[in-house]
């Protein structure tokens, strides 16, 4: 059983003057336990329509998804997940200690847990200063770091984060990528959303990659970096004199043996390769013109 | 499914309800009640522009109650009439709006026969004739009023004569000559409620025209056959009965407002109703 | 139902910190405090004019604070993109709109409590300064006071429904002001046609009037003002009809709530 699955999930809105638009199509994928899941797009891709799927939001034309073996139509399904939406937003009349009080009544949290959860939620994301006031004052970031505590505060099994990064400062989002870290540490899944390639690379165990409603690949960060090199960039240092040199893939072997059998000393061994978003970009490319 | 099931049951519910609640909403025991209006001078304050619009509320409501009233009499109802109220109602709306012709055409058709108030509708009129300065029809009410009901002639011949200016009609013109005379003023007292009955669509106003005809065709009935009676005995009847029993009459006619008609010392036709609403001993109805 | 309980005291929250009820809880408390004074118009039936003025001014409230906080409900949670972080929790949609449901529901009954005992008030001093020649029925006044709100309650169902199905604050406003117009004179419009008049309009147009009838509700039910102003004897059938259908009605339209708000996607 995995932390999430999604089976050939489809969703076809009908749009202005009846035109159907394929939001979804044939998507399927799984988020293992205890992995950390990059979900890759452009903007308009299917990334919030797939996890408004998945939090029951929006019913699909065809396919399913469940969490932990639920499916994703019963409430019941969302009592292990913490779910953060796309640029979140709260009732304004409460304060952010409030909100966390009313989250955990509807995980059926005692009242010292809420207590005793709200308080660690809201000092690991540096909102105490901020958690009597109402949320109509607070700045989006600090609504972003609430939308994240909310989802902190029953300690879930799984985290469902919908661009968590967006609306953040650069502090903010180092912040952010400590704490999935840390969750990650601690044996949590994450499934989450971005469009920012860096994030994944820090953060993610695997990615899925999706354009135009469809997935266009599947694989772990480690593959997909691995893959990506292109040659070595090898520093060498002949009788104090040093030189760079760029080797090929297919060469590094042949080039090692020479360089034994030379008096010459490695120096620094790099390789060169495609980052994240050249393979991001690479796959929607090719998407665009197999469209075409 | 628990969901579904809750609701066919609700609706199901609801559709058995509804069955013996609209037999119970048709028989419910409505109190017609009219209420108190508010002054006039209140009232204008608070409506502002809108106080036309007001004036005409309250003529409506005054002409749904007493509409109510005359339906309940034919159902042999009884039912103390809020007359007072009526009247200030009615009262209030000229003040809102003096040129409304409803105000002044319903005053005249409910506080003139059934309640005599004759002085307070006059006045009335002549409060609207001030403001309706082209309008006949209140001249010939007033007219009318003054010598069916108060035999004032010469009151009522200025009346007519002003109706008849303004109205340039024949009918007007002869009205005005014949009213200097008290005879056969039951006659007139018939064309009139075919005058008013001709200006409105109101069924329930119809209604209540259809039973002043009545008594009026009754009494008149009854006269002709009191001055026959006095033409060849040469002595008043003392009871209406004696006519029936000379044979002027084949029998005495029913009074629509539930009275009995007798005669009284000057030998003029009237009933025990006094043509009115609520004041005959009725039977009751449980309806 | 424990996250049923969550939604009540969030919206009873919601509510209270409102500015608008703080508007309203001012607009109340001046026409409360007018009564006293517009009665006094009336020289002949001071007492009958002072219940007739608290018992217009209780329902003409309740009804804009039902139709406002009604119209407003659903829909605005929607909008305001509030849904998509609640409804992420374990929580059902039947949950919130029938928490939110009870919560207004609620607040409706006690500012019926509290406009009732300040129309005692009222009506008392009133009495006090004016003797009436028939004494004030307490219970009837109770009883119309009672049969307003259980009106009114009603129509938050309906103005419900129709928040559910929006998306911005004018089909539920104004379909919830139409409905509470059409269910006032529904009763009259039916005697009407019911009547000798019917006869005169074609059979088609009178069985669209009748199947309406049916459809709509019949506010005339609840209508018991008269009775408590001019203290005429009450009988329980009416209250027990109004009742039962007060609990049908209301279901229904709660059963439809949840349902069109469960069909809904929250994009």
């Amino acid at each position: 059983m995995h932390a999430l699955e999604i089976v050939t999930l489809s969703k076809r809105y009908l749009g202005k003057r009846l035109k159907r638009v394929d939001a979804l199509q044939d998507l399927s994928l799984e988020v293992r336990t205890g992995e950390v899941f990059g979900f890759l797009g452009p903007n308009g891709a299917g990334k919030s329509t797939t996890i408004k799927t998945v939090m029951g939001q929006i019913k699909p034309t065809a396919g399913h998804a469940s969490i932990f073996g639920r499916p994703a139509t019963e409430s019941s399904s969302r009592l292990r997940v913490g779910y953060l939406p796309e640029n979140p937003s709260f009732y304004e009349f409460l304060t952010g200690r409030e909100y966390l009080h009313f989250v955990g009544k509807t995980f059926s949290l005692n009242n010292s847990m809420i207590t005793e959860q709200s308080e660690h939620v809201l000092e690991l994301l540096e909102l105490t200063h901020a958690a009597d006031r109402p949320i109509k004052g607070y700045s989006k970031g600090m609504v972003q770091r609430l939308g994240l505590a909310q989802a902190m505060l029953h300690d879930p099994d799984l985290y469902v984060l919908d661009e968590p990064m967006s609306g953040l400062d650069p502090l903010g989002r180092a912040l952010v990528k400590e704490i999935i870290k840390n969750l990650k540490k601690q044996g949590k899944t994450i499934f989450f959303s971005t469009h920012i390639t860096a994030d994944i690379e820090v953060v993610c165990d695997r990615v899925g990659i999706i354009a135009k409603g469809r997935l266009m690949a599947v694989d772990t960060v480690e593959n997909i970096l691995q893959s990506g090199v292109e040659g070595y960039q090898i520093q060498v240092s002949r009788h104090g004199h040093v030189e760079e040199l760029l080797v090929a893939k297919d060469r590094l072997k042949e080039f090692m043996a020479e360089l034994v059998t030379s008096d010459a000393v490695v120096e620094r061994i790099e390789p060169k390769r495609k980052d994240m978003e050249a393979f991001f970009l690479d796959i929607v490319s090719k998407e665009k013109h197999s469209a075409q | 499914m628990i969901k579904k099931g809750l609701f066919l049951l609700l609706l199901c519910s609801y559709i058995s309800l509804m069955i013996p609640l609209t037999a119970f909403m048709k028989e419910r025991p409505v109190a017609v009640k009219l209420g108190y209006f508010p002054e006039a001078h209140a009232l204008k304050t608070v409506a502002g522009d809108h106080r036309y619009l007001v004036a005409q509320y309250a003529v409506v409501k005054v002409l749904f109650y007493f509409g109510t009233i005359v339906e309940k009499a034919k159902n042999m109802i009884v039912v103390k009439p809020e007359y007072q109220n009526m009247f200030k109602t009615l009262q209030t709306a000229s003040k809102l709006d003096p040129w409304n012709a409803d105000v002044y055409y319903f005053t005249q058709a409910a506080f003139t026969w059934e309640l005599n108030k004759i002085q307070d509708v006059n006045e009335m009129l002549d409060y609207g004739m001030k403001h309706r300065t082209w309008d006949y029809q209140l001249p010939y009410f007033a007219g009318f009023n003054a010598a069916y009901f108060l035999k004032d002639y010469g009151t009522a011949a200025a009346y007519m004569k002003k109706a008849a200016e303004l109205s340039k009609d024949q009918l007007m013109t002869s009205l005005a000559s014949r009213y200097l005379y008290e005879s056969g003023q039951n006659e007139i007292a018939l064309q009139f409620i075919e005058f008013m009955q001709q200006r409105t669509m109101d069924r329930k106003l119809i209604n209540l025209y259809e039973f002043r005809k009545k008594a009026l065709i009754a009494v008149i009935s009854i006269q002709k056959g009191v001055n026959a009676y006095v033409r060849s005995r040469g002595t008043p009847p003392s009871r209406i009965e004696d006519i029936v029993a000379a044979g002027f009459i084949d029998r005495i006619p029913e009074d629509p407002y539930g009275g009995t008609f007798y005669l009284d010392e000057k030998g003029t036709v009237r009933s025990t109703s006094k043509f009115a609403f609520g004041t005959a001993p009725i039977r009751w109805s449980t309806e | 139902m424990g996250n049923f309980h969550c939604f009540y005291s969030l919206t009873v929250k919601a509510l209270i910190r409102d500015r608008l009820v703080h508007i309203f809880s001012l607009v109340v408390a001046t026409v409360f405090l007018l009564i006293p004074v517009f009665s006094m118009f009336s020289m002949r039936q001071v007492q009958e004019l002072s219940i007739t003025l608290c018992l217009s001014a209780i329902s003409f409230i309740l009804l804009i604070f039902t139709i406002l906080s009604g119209a407003s409900s659903v829909w605005r949670d929607v909008e305001k993109r509030y849904t998509a972080s609640i409804l992420g929790l374990p929580v059902s949609r039947a949950e919130f709109v029938l928490g939110k449901f009870s919560a207004i529901a609620v607040l409706i009954v006690a500012s019926a409590i509290i406009m009732g005992f300040v129309s005692c008030l009222v009506i008392t001093l009133i009495t006090l300064r004016y003797p009436a020649d028939i004494p004030v029925n307490w219970l009837n006044l109770f009883v119309a006071v009672s049969a307003d709100a259980l009106k009114y309650v009603m129509l938050l169902s309906i103005a419900l429904l129709f928040s559910t199905m929006s998306t911005s604050f004018f089909l539920p406003f104004f379909a919830s002001i139409s409905v509470y117009f059409a269910g006032n004179a529904s009763q009259e419009v039916f005697d009407y046609v019911a009547g000798e008049y019917g006869t005169t309009i074609p059979f088609l147009s009178r069985m669209i009037i009748k199947c309406v009838y049916y459809v709509i509700p019949n506010f005339a039910v609840f209508n018991m003002k008269v009775q408590a102003i001019y203290a005429l004897p009450l009988t329980p059938a009416p209250i027990f009809y109004a009742i039962l259908y007060f609990i049908c009605y209301t279901g229904i339209m709660l059963c439809l709530s949840v349902w069109s708000f469960n069909r809904r996607e929250l994009v």
